[in-house]
């Protein structure tokens, strides 16, 4: 199993690493700057021998109006893990596509383009639907894409229902509730 | 569509033949104690339909079955919270059922949304898009509950009152209306039957 210390070393060794965010042993997690981002990919895979893409997921960080890309990279031969992090502008967000490196990066990016609306030019596929069918709407796993009120608006509203206080409700059924923390609550 | 349209009827389904009302009530007693459940699960709900139908609560005493395809069954069991897509699937496995047919809705997903209520892609009221005899609350409800909504279904069959599927070839334009404002790529056949 790959020491976390050689891996950190050759992630430096092409790109700028931000911050460690976990390490152990046969396993890293850092942040890199976005510019270095593909690079850093297809070095892991053709000289460390990172060859699965197991997964890109997506953190919406709306405070700071960024998108955190998330790469995780296995190697087969000692199972060790990389972890690549990268945070990229939020309004029109273009991430360079890793499709013609790792053929299933083409269906998670076709993914992240229907459900967070983020663009990878030369990835042919990404316009086809992915699970939603004609949407037409703002991509609905952004956090600025109110789903309540969508939701309103697309299924109306739910049936009235009445809201009851638990201890309450129960209390006036089964009298009240003596349970040992009442005391010290003060209630 | 063109090469399908020879699969599906071009008009509505006509009404049943008036029968003798004595004649009625054996058909009634007849349908309420065998019912045959389409083998379709939508959602979550699914999994308690397992413990149902095998030998620690077996319906079978009851003489609910399951049935592989929707044009031997009576039931369509709506279990648990329905998507937009599944919606599109199920209106077309309930219209090709045989009439009488009944749908039983499981799961507060079903009623007003339950946990589920503020999701893009998850229907509120399933009453707005298909006719519910019975529904039966809980998330989920366990198997006693459905097999207690199951005798509610009995009753009301052996009462007359389960007219849910005439409601729904009654009053088709509405549902359609209904269902096509929520499924925005409408791609189906006018009339499944």
């Amino acid at each position: 199993m790959m020491d976390s210390q050689r891996l950190l070393e050759q992630v430096e060794s092409t790109a700028t690493v931000l911050q460690v965010i976990r390490r152990s042993d046969g396993y890293l997690h850092v942040s890199i700057g976005s510019q270095d981002l593909l690079s850093c990919l297809i070095r892991a895979r053709t000289e460390t021998g990172f060859l699965v893409l197991q997964l890109i997921s997506v953190v919406d960080r709306i405070e700071d109006g960024k998108f955190q890309l998330t790469y995780i990279l296995e190697n087969p031969d000692d199972s060790s893990i990389l972890i690549l992090s990268a945070l990229f502008p939020r309004e029109g967000c273009t991430v360079p596509t890793l499709s013609e490196i790792w053929p299933a990066a083409e269906t998670f990016e076709r993914e992240l383009h229907e459900m967070y609306g983020i663009d990878f030019p030369g990835n042919d596929r990404q316009d086809e639907e992915f699970i939603l069918e004609g949407w037409k709407d703002k991509p609905p796993m952004r956090r600025d894409f109110d789903t309540l009120e969508y939701s309103i608006r697309m299924f109306g509203e739910r049936w009235p229902r009445n809201h009851h206080d638990p201890r309450q409700f129960i209390g006036e059924r089964v009298g009240e509730w003596e349970t040992p923390m009442s005391g010290e609550e003060g209630s | 569509m063109d090469d399908m349209s020879s699969m599906y009827c071009n008009c509505k389904p006509e009404a049943p033949r008036s029968q003798l009302k004595a004649w009625a009530k054996v058909d009634e007693l007849a349908r309420a104690n065998s019912l045959w459940v389409t083998a379709y699960g939508t959602g979550c709900g699914a999994i308690e339909l397992r413990p149902l139908h095998t030998s620690r609560f077996d319906m079978e005493r009851f003489g609910i079955a399951m049935r592989p395809t929707p044009r031997q069954a009576d039931v369509l069991i709506v279990s648990g919270y329905l998507s937009v897509k599944t919606l599109k699937r199920v209106i077309r496995v309930y219209e090709q059922m045989q009439d009488p047919k009944y749908i039983v809705a499981l799961g507060s997903c079903t009623i007003n949304g339950g946990m589920y209520y503020d999701s893009y892609n998850t229907l509120n009221v399933l009453d707005r898009y298909l006719p519910v005899d019975v529904y039966i609350m809980g998330c989920m409800p366990r198997p006693e509950a459905i097999i207690d909504g199951f005798g509610l279904l009995m009753e009301k069959i052996k009462a007359g009152r389960a007219d849910g599927w005439e409601h729904y070839r009654e009053n088709l334009e509405w549902y359609r209306d209904n269902q096509k404002k929520v499924i925005p790529k409408w791609d189906l056949p006018d009339y499944n039957w």
